[in-house]
């Protein structure tokens, strides 16, 4: 991470002399605090503050600045989110901003009240009412004897003039975090005639980042927070030279490109991969499926020969009830069979029948079916006894009995028939086949072709029947965005079916209804139906039949033969298939969006901000000038200083430099340096400004603020050289 | 409060003794206090800019004009150059295999990619 808190408390804020300024440099994405005359900040955090609530006792806390996320774990920070107190590079949420003054005057050390000046930094043109909330805020919270308010870009280009990196005529071009700012300066006071700001920054350049990394990789979406993204910002983004021809080795997968491209690799641990079994392994799996369906078919045996010796039991109980039955008195028989449960002999005797018959079957003994078709047939005229008996010699009882056996009879017939059609069209078809084989064994190329030829005209002729089905899917060449939309047309079973419904509705109650006359006309209401498909489903097409015996008779005989899919019903494989997760799935891959994102800020109209990008900004900037001096200008541009956090990104100056030297005059003398420290050196500025003995000439007092008013305080400007 | 959280000193303390007037006095507990700060817009309008002289600089007349270059038309998923656009979707396109993306993209998709640009649809 480029820039790390600086939050350890100090411990001399005593010892120092109450007329020592503070410089504030309060900026929208980090606050940093110092004494006047030192080379560095003291204390530096980033800009926000977070209000979670601590999980064990329920209260409220405030957080301000980042820290580190696990010690955050103790608070709920789901309500919400980390909060600024600027919107846009105005503050305007004095709460939030009290949170940071507190904080940061805490880490200071401060104990009693702040009896130092203190110099902060504020937007260029500030509005006047966020000016006179913070001198109010400075002035009446914290007791502060005086204040001086003055803009970071001037800060920073003096800082930078004085260490002789540009001259006093110049322009400083300032991509900060929610706005880029480009001020001139002649003679060494910034010259805010001339300024120009456009709405675009570091902010936006990294929620580009991040919106177009979750939208590329929707399911990585949790990696991609805020922090993250600006590192990877911070790291990997870069300006490049041409846009449109960098853009272009992108395009073109040229070496070049795939040199630029970065991969995150989040962590991903592979599947196991399951290694063959060894031969041991195999032999003891083996082992044990032997051992287990042994010992099934042993329980199945047993099963079995305790079933049949049942059965044989049984059988045997009967047999002897039956021979004991014919020894028995015909007077007695009822009596002797009232302790067996039978009635009958009969009934006895088919009990016996049906037993034989499952013992039979228990041990597997093949039944004899011709002996069963005898006995059938010996049957039949028992069984249907009663058919060929006319109705009137004939009890009640005796009639259902034969209205019984006639529908008995009948369905027993239509099933030989059945059976009779099914064995004929057996034979038809082995006619057929034979036939065509003798036709192939003839001229097998001729009859090849021949097939081929009947293959193709079916199937496009089924082809065709499907795309009627479906109409309108394929025909309007986009079958991309499936699903029926508004504007999407019907099919033509659904067009028939609307057709209908109109009709029905409109033609009824026009002279005589006769709607019902006839049967067919309830078949309407079948059509009507909703999920009324024109064609059977059930039973396929002859077409489709024929196709399929084709194409698999061309499946045995031409092995060249490929079987066309259905090309008209599945969906071009857009699809993702089901596949196991790769390392490249767990890749994030940086590669046009390495210069897609900072290029923002030359072309804001990417992200639908209408104003000029960074480069043409000089140019409006140097245009807005009340002066028009060509000598001037040609010092301004041969003076450009670019600074603010977003002037890091590597290649901006070569950039800006080509960007610039296309909109001045030809010839022109054009010179561009970064700032010695684009982040740090508007604090530096600052800090040095306040040291200088002339600086309490430029600060007001709480006195002054009250008795000079508003008017006065919008007019206030700091000057830069005394 | 957990140890390691105090040590840190996370949490801003209630009371701070070079306070003249604590967060706690001004804003008290329990009332309820509205929205009390305007946002930028309002801020601007407040300041009437409009009652002094134009050639004076402020927050609003220092913005930036368009740009007079004609616009660079970048395909909103890939970033190439983009010469067309799909007049169902609005999105801009490099060549077909972007095209054949952006039609299967969810709506929810396609409007995330316009909100990147400003010109989602916004229902308000």
């Amino acid at each position: 991470m480029p820039f790390i808190s600086n939050i350890q408390r100090q411990s001399d804020f005593n010892l120092i002399d109450s007329n020592t300024p503070i410089v504030i440099d309060n900026g929208a994405s980090y606050f940093r605090i110092g004494w006047a005359g030192e080379s560095e900040p003291r204390v530096i955090f980033r800009n926000i503050v977070q209000r979670p609530r601590h999980k064990v006792t329920g209260e409220t806390v405030t957080i301000v600045g980042d820290h580190d996320p696990a010690l955050l774990k103790y608070f709920d920070c789901t309500r919400s989110g980390p909060r600024s107190a600027f919107d846009s590079n105005v503050v305007y949420q004095f709460e939030t901003m009290e949170y940071i003054l507190d904080f940061g005057f805490d880490r200071m050390g401060a104990t009693t009240e702040i009896d130092h000046p203190v110099l902060i930094t504020e937007c260029v043109c500030n509005p006047v009412q966020s000016r006179c909330k913070m001198a109010e805020l400075l002035f009446e919270t914290y007791g502060v004897p005086s204040i001086a308010f003055g803009v970071d870009v001037a800060f920073s280009y003096k800082y930078n003039q004085q260490q002789g990196v540009c001259a006093k005529d110049g322009l400083a071009l300032c991509p900060g975090f929610n706005t880029t700012h480009v001020i001139p300066f002649v003679d060494g006071e910034p010259v805010y005639e001339g300024c120009c700001r456009t709405n675009i920054g570091g902010f936006h350049v990294t929620n580009q980042l991040k919106q177009l990394l979750s939208l590329k990789y929707p399911y990585h979406l949790a990696r991609f927070t805020w922090e993250k993204v600006e590192d990877l910002k911070m790291e990997h983004c870069y300006i490049a030279q041409d846009y449109a021809s960098e853009v272009r080795l992108f395009q073109n997968g040229a070496m070049e490109a795939e040199g630029k491209t970065r991969y995150w690799q989040l962590p991903w641990v592979p599947p196991p991969t399951d290694e063959p079994p060894s031969e041991e392994e195999i032999a003891r799996k083996a082992a044990i499926k032997e051992k287990q369906g042994q010992r099934l078919r042993e329980m199945a045996e047993a099963k079995r020969s305790s079933k049949i010796n049942e059965l044989e039991n049984e059988l045997h109980g009967l047999e002897f009830l039956l021979h004991q039955l014919e020894q028995v008195e015909e007077s007695e028989v009822p009596p002797f069979l009232a302790e067996t449960g039978y009635v009958t002999k009969q009934e006895i005797e088919s009990a016996r029948n049906k037993v034989m018959q499952s013992l039979r079957k228990a041990k597997g003994e093949p039944k004899n079916e011709q002996a069963e078709t005898e006995k059938d047939d010996l049957a039949t005229s028992e069984k249907y006894s009663l058919i060929n008996i006319p109705d009137d010699m004939l009890s009640e009882e005796q009639l259902n009995e034969k209205k019984k056996q006639l529908s008995l009879k009948s369905m027993a017939e239509g099933r030989q028939r059945l059976k009779q059609k099914r064995y004929e069209e057996e034979l038809e078809r082995e006619r057929k086949q034979q036939l065509e084989e003798e036709k192939r064994l003839e001229n097998p190329e001729l009859y090849l072709e021949q097939l081929h030829a009947r293959y193709k005209d079916l199937s496009e002729r089924v082809d065709q029947q499907k795309r009627l089905k479906t109409n309108g899917g394929s025909s309007n060449g986009n079958n991309l965005s499936s699903g029926i939309g508004r504007g999407e047309r019907l099919n033509a079973a659904q067009r028939e079916r609307m057709r209908l419904l109109t009709t029905a509705a409109f033609d009824r109650g026009k002279g005589e209804d006769t709607f019902g006359a006839r049967d067919e006309d309830w078949q309407l209401y079948k059509l009507m139906s909703k999920d009324y498909s024109n064609d059977d489903d059930e039973e396929p097409d002859e077409d489709e039949v024929e196709l399929a015996r084709i194409s698999s008779r061309l499946q045995d005989l031409d092995p060249t033969f490929i079987p066309k899919l259905d090309a008209g019903t599945t969906q071009p494989a857009e699809v993702p298939r089901f596949r196991p997760l790769t390392k490249e799935d767990f890749q994030i891959v940086l590669g046009v969006e390495r210069f897609r994102c900072p290029e923002i800020l030359f072309n804001p109209n990417w992200i639908g901000v209408d104003q000029v990008g960074l480069d043409e900004m000089a140019g409006v900037s140097i245009r807005r000038l009340p002066y028009k001096d060509e000598s001037l200008e040609e010092r301004l541009t041969s003076s450009i200083l670019v600074t603010g956090g977003s002037s890091l990104f590597p290649g901006i100056v070569e950039r800006l430099e080509a960007g610039i030297r296309m909109i001045r005059p030809c010839g022109s003398p054009i010179n561009i340096v970064r700032a010695l420290d684009p982040v740090m050196d508007a604090w530096r500025g600052a800090a040095t400004f306040a040291s200088d003995p002339q600086f309490h000439m430029q600060t007001f007092s709480r006195l002054d603020y009250y008795e000079k008013g508003e008017d006065w305080l919008r007019k206030y400007q700091l000057r830069h050289t005394l | 409060m957990e140890a390691e959280v105090v040590e840190a000193e996370l949490v801003l303390p209630s009371y701070l003794s070079f306070k003249r007037v604590q967060m706690y006095e001004k804003y008290p507990k329990g009332q309820a206090r509205g929205r009390h700060w305007k946002h930028l817009k309002q801020i601007i309008q407040a300041e009437n800019y409009q009652n002094y002289p134009p050639d004076e600089p402020n927050y609003v007349n220092i913005e930036s004009p368009p740009s007079m270059h004609p616009c660079k038309r970048i395909c909103d998923i890939t970033g190439y150059e983009a010469p067309y656009h799909d007049p169902r979707t609005n999105l801009r396109y490099a060549n077909t295999e972007v095209f054949k993306i952006i039609r299967s993209l969810p709506n929810e998709y396609v409007q995330r990619y316009l909100a990147l640009r400003n010109a989602a649809i916004v229902l308000k």
